[in-house]
């Protein structure tokens, strides 16, 4: 009876937003961290492509954090 | 103004007080993790806590649908029958808080209504399919899938950062638990505050104010906004006070993953307009976040306790709403049987916190 009352198909959708949102933003949010602890660390001990690398990780992880945020609230509020 | 004018002006005022106290009981769930990982500053977390469920409010208006619609008949409900129900969620909770037991508002506000449509006008008044399909089963699935989503989002955490020096690492996720904290008390303030839009919603359309189906007028969404934030920031200051012994310890990386997987099952959730316990999505994003780190950190009892609110709630708070419904039909169908139950809900709501506070200084989170 409950295999025909409850809608599968919007369900599976709600549980595969939560794991790409909540798993997706802890990727990229620690991507950010790990790029800009390793910048941090400076020419004491990376080369400076290692330097240029690492910063450009933390930007990426930053900006793919960003949008999936506003990604997921403009989806809800459009709802 | 008639009787019926009467009974609809003490549903929305018993709503509202509905709102409030849910953001009362809500707030320690919102921003302990902060609090706890020192990410924010008590003060700062509480203010921003309630300033985002103010704005949570405005961007979706899914849950009222639901709630609104695909719970009861509308066309056949009056606004006793969600006076009743409000009651009963009322009673429910309160009695809960009293004896410190497990609890779910949402669960207990639905369950109420439900409970007062049955005895009301008999079981064709009540959309089964919308209660199980829309309530009772994404209740069950969410707080799972929070604790999924969490324990997934800690394992990739430490896995990516597992080797770098701690200091850099815990500043990251407490600058990132900003955000993480901010989305889920808008991810809170969405699901919540709806809940009592769509009864608010529903007591208009019994009245003959609002044709079913239609959105709730704006001055409810605000309202209900207002009630919400009011109570978050008021509940706050109870929890500021007692939260030295309360708030569990974790790292920050563990709550911004339990913050992050709790906003994202919430906010899909409500795109879908499934009105959830919030309060058991947040505790099984935390529990998530401890087990992903170390599986003994994880307090089965609050486990049990979500299972044992979630098999309570819905039939106990459904009992007292039918149950207040026939005492208002001893009274007529006019505003008096509201008035008298509501004069008496004010009265054993004020004796009860007061003997609760007299007794105990902390108040337990809903």
């Amino acid at each position: 009876m409950i295999a025909t009352i409850v809608d599968w198909g919007a369900l599976g959708q709600t549980i595969l937003a939560a794991l790409l949102g909540g798993v997706g933003v802890a990727f990229t949010f620690s991507l950010t961290i790990l790029g800009a602890s390793r910048f941090g660390q400076g020419s004491r001990e990376l080369s400076v492509f290692e330097s240029i690398g690492y910063g450009a990780l933390a930007l990426f992880g930053l900006a793919a954090t960003a949008a999936a945020i506003v990604f997921g609230i403009i989806v809800m509020a459009s709802g | 103004m008639t009787e019926a004018d009467v009974i609809l002006y003490i549903v929305v005022g018993t709503a509202l007080a509905f709102d409030f106290t849910n953001g009362f009981h809500d707030t320690a769930n919102v921003v302990a993790t902060s609090i706890s990982t020192r990410a924010m500053a008590p003060r700062v977390a509480v203010t921003y806590a309630a300033i985002l469920n103010f704005a949570g409010a405005f961007i979706s208006l899914e849950v009222a649908a639901t709630v609104a619609a695909d719970v009861v008949v509308a066309d056949v409900i009056t606004p006793t029958i969600v006076f009743a129900g409000l009651i009963g969620a009322i009673a429910w909770n309160l009695a809960t808080w009293y004896f410190g037991l497990p609890s779910s508002s949402s669960h207990a506000l639905i369950g109420g209504v439900v409970g007062a449509a049955f005895v009301a006008i008999g079981s064709e008044a009540v959309l089964s399919d919308g209660v199980i399909g829309k309530v009772l089963v994404p209740a069950l699935i969410a707080p799972l899938l929070a604790f999924i989503v969490g324990g997934i989002a800690i394992v990739v955490c430490y896995r990516i950062l597992g080797r770098q020096r701690p200091g850099p690492v815990t500043r990251g996720f407490r600058l990132g638990q900003v955000v993480s904290g901010g989305l889920l008390a808008l991810a809170h303030g969405t699901n919540d505050a709806q809940k009592t839009m769509g009864i608010i919603a529903l007591a208009l359309i019994a009245n003959g104010n609002l044709s079913a189906g239609s959105d709730p007028p704006f001055w409810v969404i605000i309202s209900a906004a207002t009630a919400i934030a009011l109570g978050t920031y008021t509940g706050g200051w109870r929890i500021i006070k007692t939260m030295g012994t309360r708030i569990i310890k974790m790292d920050a990386a563990q709550g911004f993953s339990a913050q992050g997987a709790g906003s994202a099952v919430i906010l899909a959730s409500t795109h879908f307009g499934y009105p959830l316990s919030t309060t058991h999505v947040i505790s099984g994003a935390v529990m998530g976040a401890g087990a992903g780190k170390r599986l003994s950190a994880v307090r089965w009892g609050v486990a049990g306790n979500i299972v044992s609110a979630w098999l309570l709630t819905f039939p106990m708070a459904a009992a007292i709403g039918a149950l207040t419904y026939g005492v208002t039909r001893i009274f007529g169908d006019g505003a008096i049987g509201p008035i008298l139950i509501a004069a008496a809900g004010i009265v054993l709501t004020a004796m009860a916190f007061a003997r609760r506070i007299r007794a105990s200084s902390t108040v337990p989170a809903g």
